[in-house]
């Protein structure tokens, strides 16, 4: 047996204070936004992008840790998460549309994500489905319409370029980039995001379950509290799952 | 007639089955539409066919062309087709295309493979999730960072007829290859090294069992916008040099079917 280090590298929690539960979202000042939502809220600190916290809902005990932009960052929050005990991952971003599907203010709850990220090609070979938990996409799905929220539910695309995505034109490889866009339109693709596809893939190769529920062309507090709701509540469905079992 | 009309002349019969025109006999399953129901069970061996169809209500013979035998019927009063992909994702991808046209709007594949995990055992049913897309087909369809991945109600629904049916299953990740052999004996390729590497990988990945279609099922069904899921029996076993008998393979794959008959009556019906 070996000693585990006790500090990881990058986030600012160590053993004992990441829950079974994390909620991920991209932006470290989405932190306090989510944790209104939570009992008794603990700050945990922030280094670099990665901002945590953790608190309890109806009882249960859930950490809050962001991910910065990107599937680099996010690759190192989940390794170090899951090092930590974590084991189960809800990502709560926003996102573009991508074949009209989904629409500005839709809430879309993500089932796989196209793998146009370099990180997890560092992991997995590209032919590896980016696929979400099935429990956890189910118990958003449910929480989504006890709170008569509407939702999407389908594949999004991660991508690494945000402004290749936003103007693709621009940038010196951009019929490459309107070839994709198109394929992805045309494999009824939803919501275009920029972390889910290494959440996914990593959490597969750890055996941990992850979910995203993604906003659409929406980034108020509003609709963060309305998705953190969800997630919470979905949270609080998969620990009810977990005791039954 | 010049040789260029033809040619025209051919390729204009093959469109003939990709046409909007849905009384057309479709080219390869030469089906049309009012042979098969909305809900499709797939498996790859035409010899398997009348097998499933033994476990509908009542079920009858509609069409059989090269690899692709049709028989259509009622389960508990919901219509049901079984039609046979043959081997691949190659002939699997026409089957798809064709019977979306004449009405298909849900599939699941029914299939053997071979376990990849230690924990998977042969005569258990791999639910799956999605498929490790290591084929040529899907790929010609759409750009291979797209995710081949089952719909979340069909397999959500699949999951419910296996606890209602005390059937025990695997839920996850699944591999679909091209070359049989190449799984079976990856030593005597000329690509042996990629071959290991990649197993290697899917192992590692915690991929469950591997098989030869379910990746272009799910890519192109998501291309067409139909429901599709996918049961695998893990009918071999490799590493522990382990396969099913001849009664073992037919008890386990009646469970299977049942598995999924039970699991057509939680998808709406839809004309």
């Amino acid at each position: 047996m070996f000693n585990k280090v006790e500090q990881v590298k990058h986030l600012p929690i160590r053993f004992g204070e990441v829950a079974r539960y994390v909620i991920v979202p991209g932006d470290p000042n989405r932190i306090p936004i989510i944790s209104k939502y939570l009992d008794n809220v603990e700050y945990q600190g922030q280094v670099r992008e990665f901002n945590a916290s953790r608190g309890t809902y109806k009882g249960v005990e859930v950490s809050v840790v962001s991910t910065g932009i990107g599937c680099p960052s996010t690759a190192i929050a989940v390794e170090e998460l899951v090092y930590l005990g974590a084991e189960v991952f809800i990502r709560i971003g926003t996102s573009g549309s991508v074949d009209g599907s989904a629409k500005k203010g839709d809430i879309f709850i993500a089932t796989a994500a196209v793998r146009d990220d370099g990180t997890s090609k560092q992991y997995m070979p590209i032919e590896f489905p980016a696929v979400a938990d099935l429990g956890v996409v189910k118990n958003l799905i449910n929480a989504s319409e006890s709170f008569s929220v509407p939702s999407k539910v389908g594949i999004c695309q991660s991508k690494d370029s945000f402004f290749g995505e936003i103007d693709p034109s621009r940038m010196p490889i951009s019929e490459y980039l309107d070839s994709k866009w198109k394929a992805w339109q045309g494999g009824s693709v939803g919501a275009s995001e920029m972390e889910a596809a290494t959440l996914f893939t990593l959490s597969q190769l750890f055996g941990v379950a992850a979910g995203a529920i993604l906003a659409i062309e929406t980034s108020d507090e509003k609709t963060i509290g309305k998705m953190t709701n969800i997630v919470l509540e979905s949270i609080y469905y998969m620990e009810k799952e977990k005791n039954h079992v | 007639m010049s040789k260029k009309d033809g040619v025209e002349e051919a390729i204009g019969g093959l469109l003939d089955a990709y046409d909007d025109d849905k009384e057309a006999i479709q080219y390869h399953v030469q089906l049309k539409k009012g042979d098969i129901s909305d809900f499709v069970i797939l498996p790859g061996d035409p010899g398997r066919v009348e097998f499933i169809a033994d476990h509908f209500d009542k079920a009858e013979f509609v069409a059989e062309n090269r690899e692709y035998k049709t028989m259509t019927g009622e389960y508990k009063g919901r219509p049901v087709t079984v039609t046979s992909t043959g081997i691949g994702c190659p002939s699997t991808a026409i089957a798809i295309e064709e019977l979306t046209n004449v009405g298909a709007r849900t599939f699941v594949r029914l299939g053997t493979s071979g376990a990849m995990q230690e924990y998977t055992r042969v005569g258990e049913k791999v639910i799956a999730t999605g498929a490790v897309r290591y084929e040529g087909t899907s790929v010609q369809y759409m750009p291979i960072e797209f995710p081949a991945v089952a719909s979340h109600d069909m397999t959500m629904a699949l999951k419910d007829s296996a606890i209602k049916n005390n059937i025990a299953y695997h839920l996850g990740i699944v591999q679909s290859k091209d070359s049989f052999y190449g799984q079976h004996n990856p030593e005597k390729m000329p690509i042996a090294e990629e071959l290991r590497q990649k197993w290697d990988a899917w192992v590692k990945g915690g991929v469950l069992c591997s098989e030869m279609e379910a990746a272009t099922i799910f890519v192109v069904g998501s291309y067409r916008k139909v429901r599709t899921g996918a049961v695998l029996l893990v009918a071999g076993d490799q590493a522990r040099g382990e396969s099913l008998s001849k009664e073992e393979y037919k008890d386990n794959m009646s469970e299977s079917v049942k598995m999924i008959l039970d699991s057509s009556l939680d998808i709406e019906v839809e004309e």
